[in-house]
């Protein structure tokens, strides 16, 4: 798994590649604390991600609860339909904005 | 006729684990989300295992996979070493828990949540000093 920030404006992109499991979950999630330390409007985007176990879903909590926590936002992007399957099945879907293209993850957060 | 290959029990072996499962799974006919379902049952269950069973009781040991495919289902069982531990003993989560806020809720429980939700028919047995996770897929008839 590889993780790469960037930033566009005020928002912090991180783009995850590879599987997210046990092994590289602590990686992702040291990657979101730093995004989150420089913005609270965040895309994180799956695309290239084709697995993730609930150690995965550990590290999309914490984002939830720390992006709250400061009034921010965040925007999931290209979520494969088995990982939505999860999402959907542990009841993680409803708390976030999942988009299909980066772009439109700016866009979402730009709106306001 | 039954298969069987072991894994190192460290968490570097999952990566290794969900190639063969799927490779299994791609064997026995599985279609792209059931075969999904099994990587993640089984790298739940494999990740409890080496966390848990092996590293925290300071344990080196592997992990065996063997698996069968018959005419109608993909049968893999995982055997370790390590203490007794029977997945379905915990509490899981419910349908309360389960649609409860990200900020309230507790997170434990969800591996074995989705271990069980993903595959036709998941059981537990302990024998001549082995834990045996046993995963059941059904293959679908044509």
């Amino acid at each position: 798994m590889k993780v790469t920030i960037t930033d566009q404006d005020e928002i912090t992109v991180v783009e995850v590649s590879g599987d997210i499991d046990s092994k590289t979950a602590p990686e992702f999630e040291r990657n979101a604390k730093v995004a989150m330390d420089k913005s609270k409007h965040i895309v994180i985007d799956l695309t290239d991600v084709g697995f993730m176990s609930s150690a995965g879903l550990r590290v999309l909590l914490m984002v939830y609860r720390n992006i709250r926590s400061q009034e921010g936002k965040v925007v999931l992007v290209g979520v494969s339909e088995e990982i939505q399957d999860v999402m959907s099945t542990t009841g993680f879907i409803n708390f976030f904005t999942i988009v299909e293209k980066p772009e439109d993850g700016v866009a979402f957060l730009k709106q306001d | 006729m039954m298969e069987s290959k072991s894994f190192p029990g460290n968490v570097d072996s999952l990566d290794s684990l969900r190639e063969y499962v799927g490779e299994r799974a791609q064997q026995a006919g599985l279609a792209k989300k059931p075969t999904y379902a099994l990587k993640l049952a089984v790298d739940e269950i494999a990740t409890n295992i080496i966390l848990y069973g092996y590293q925290e009781a300071g344990l080196e040991a592997d992990f065996t996979v063997l698996s069968e495919i018959t005419e109608q289902a993909l049968i893999v069982i995982l055997e370790d070493i390590a203490a007794p531990f029977d997945p379905l003993a915990r509490e899981l989560p419910d349908s309360g828990d389960l649609t409860k806020s990200l900020e309230d809720r507790e997170i434990g429980g969800l591996g074995i949540y989705l271990t069980i939700n993903g595959v036709d028919e998941f059981s537990y047995e302990y024998l001549n000093g082995k834990n045996r996770n046993k995963f059941v897929m059904k293959i679908a008839s044509t």
